[in-house]
């Protein structure tokens, strides 16, 4: 048997590369009711690129962000995050991989007890390396920064869904995630929200050299990419 | 920085009705448990009061006798053959009976208990009995335990007022000299204490020489399990030799095989327990259901099962400090109240504290272990 070398392999070059894909597939459930979703998905996304992630619903763009978010195991096909081999990772791993990311989800899931201050100074639990008296200023800070300085003691119901989301991506970038992933960040919120969010996210990425890959229905945001990947049918059409 | 018992915190606190209402299961929970297992403790503590008293070295009682309250008899001169051994100091005999008091302001009769034994050197601690010696050993003469139900009328309050009373016991015309407190258990509502001879006055029926309990104190010295052995061969088959702790272990075990005390507080306390585990499983179930998504994407963010179970068991344990310690100042409370309502004294032990704490952290961190699985199902990849 000839073991051919892979041309190009995404490990080879994952130093280069936030996220690397190799001809991965996923497919939900079994035997006959084994349904695909995802179709030898190759692409790359470099340090401090933002990238979105556009296309119908069902075309699978969820569900790869659940795969580079090590939400689920990689069985078919290459992918390497922040140098983590997700394909051979353990469930540890994957949990270490997260930690690193910033996420961004469509609902906030802020928590409701706590207050603002307190729901980002939570993520620095994941993060014993910060020492705790820079954990309160740092918190404030971004927060200050995504515009909430005023807003610091209040609990998330007593903020609109803008300032919400705005907590969320304040408590996704605190720890200096070194990948921001967002799934329609914008969908519940007005078209002024939306943008100012987006907005919010794109300066805060640059401005920390932080990689994004954002999936988005929303066509009025799609001036802040710097590459757009178009998928359908769970193949990527253009883009990669 | 924000650690796992201060956002349990956080959670419970952040819904005061909530929370009053899960400590509130938590207090009944706690209070049910130590007032149950009290009064349990208290009905088989002041049940074996009596054989608790004797300060006697060894007890001869009746082979066929299962409780000394209900006392078989056995003939003196067996006890009397005793200080014929060199170790024996002195003995005693003990007469016990179930009289009528003759309740002189109702004009009512009340079953009551009678001690008959030696005022002078009494072998039985009776603070105050041997005080009064030299009126006992008159004729008709005896005291009554100031801790008596008040069904027998307002006797301590008459006596301390007149000195005495006279009243009828079994029909027979005797005069309380003095109250002394001792102690009423389940099976005795009253007490009179008085001499033998006097003891006798009133059952006239009795055979004197039909003793229920003989009392045998040693020389300082002997080896009470040796002599024991050797008495055991004076008396032979008709009585019985044993050591206090003995006639106590003898007693307890009575009481839990002829009463249902075990049974009934101990359902009670189980109850108890089960209302607050069902009450904190409802309240931590709910919350971690009705947070669900905020869980499963602390998990996407990295948090483990670990930290959120971590979160869970620390809102358990502050629900047991929440309910334990007003539960506990309640059954304080109810004590007292059960102290003079059923007219025994019940008190709190630190082991029984301590052991309620331990069965209110079991009854809270199971719920909490139970109520986590849901939180351990959140699939993170779900809030995407």
């Amino acid at each position: 048997m000839i073991i051919e070398p892979l041309p190009q392999t995404p490990a080879n070059v994952a130093s280069e590369f936030a996220i690397a894909a190799g001809q991965l597939n996923f497919s939900f459930g079994e035997g006959e009711l084994q349904k695909q979703i995802l179709f030898d998905v190759t692409f790359n996304v470099a340090q401090g690129e933002v990238v979105l992630l556009t296309g119908p619903s069902g075309s699978g763009k969820t569900t790869l962000l659940t795969l580079i978010g090590g939400l689920r195991h990689v069985r078919s096909g290459e992918l390497t995050v922040l140098s983590q081999a997700m394909h051979q990772a353990t469930k540890t791993d994957l949990v270490q991989v997260r930690r690193n990311i910033g996420f961004i989800f469509q609902q906030h899931n802020l928590l409701p007890f706590l207050t603002a201050r307190k729901n980002v100074e939570m993520t620095f639990q994941l993060h014993p390396e910060v020492p705790a008296a820079e954990v309160y200023q740092r918190s404030e800070e971004i927060l200050t920064r995504v515009g909430l300085g005023d807003r610091l003691d209040y609990h998330p119901a007593r903020l609109s869904g803008g300032q919400k989301q705005r907590v969320a991506i304040a408590r996704a970038l605190a720890a200096d995630p070194k990948l921001i992933l967002a799934d329609e960040p914008t969908a519940a919120l007005d078209s002024q929200s939306g943008r100012d969010v987006v907005d919010l996210l794109q300066e805060l990425a640059r401005s920390k050299g932080c990689p994004v890959l954002m999936v988005t229905h929303d066509n009025r945001v799609l001036d802040i990419a710097d590459r757009i990947i178009h998928m359908e049918d769970g193949r990527i059409q253009s883009g990669s | 920085m924000l650690s796992s018992p201060l956002v349990a915190w956080h959670q419970l606190s952040h819904h005061k009705m909530k929370l009053a209402v899960a400590a509130a299961g938590v207090v009944v929970a706690v209070m049910l448990m130590l007032v149950q297992l009290g009064i349990r403790e208290g009905a088989m503590e002041n049940s074996v009061a009596v054989a608790r008293r004797i300060t006697a070295d060894l007890v001869l009682v009746s082979p066929r006798t299962r409780t000394i309250f209900q006392s078989s008899q056995f003939p003196r001169r067996l006890l009397f053959r005793l200080p014929a051994h060199d170790a024996v100091a002195g003995v005693e005999e003990m007469y016990m009976g179930q009289a009528r008091f003759h309740n002189p302001w109702e004009h009512r009769e009340h079953p009551i208990s009678v001690f008959g034994l030696d005022p002078q050197f009494p072998m039985l601690n009776l603070p105050g009995f041997a005080a009064r010696a030299d009126d006992l050993e008159r004729p008709d003469r005896v005291l009554f335990d100031g801790f008596s139900r008040t069904t027998y009328g307002p006797v301590v309050d008459t006596v301390k007022r007149q000195g005495f009373l006279e009243t009828e016991i079994n029909f027979r015309r005797v005069r309380i000299v003095d109250t002394i407190n001792v102690g009423i258990s389940i099976t005795t509502d009253g007490n009179l204490y008085m001499s033998p001879a006097n003891f006798l006055r009133l059952f006239p029926a009795r055979d004197p020489g039909a003793i229920d309990v003989g009392l045998v104190r040693l020389k300082p010295g002997a080896d009470r399990e040796k002599v024991r052995e050797q008495l055991a061969s004076y008396v032979g088959q008709e009585a019985r030799v044993v050591t206090r702790d003995e006639l106590i272990a003898s007693e307890v075990q009575f009481l839990r095989e002829s009463a249902p005390i075990d049974f009934i507080f101990g359902m009670g306390a189980a109850v108890g327990f089960f209302i607050g585990f069902v009450v904190v499983y409802q309240i931590l179930y709910t919350e971690v259901t009705n947070h669900l998504p905020q869980f499963a994407t602390m998990k996407a963010m990295g948090f483990t099962d670990g930290y959120l179970l971590k979160v869970v068991l620390s809102q358990a344990f502050i629900l047991s400090i929440l309910g334990y310690i007003p539960g506990f100042f309640l059954a304080l409370v109810l004590y007292r109240v059960a102290t003079v309502a059923i007219q025994m004294q019940f008190s709190m032990t630190v082991q029984r504290a301590t052991m309620v704490f331990l069965l209110t952290l079991i009854m809270c961190g199971l719920s909490a272990l139970i109520a986590i699985r849901k939180a351990w199902t959140a699939d993170p990849a779900d809030v995407f």
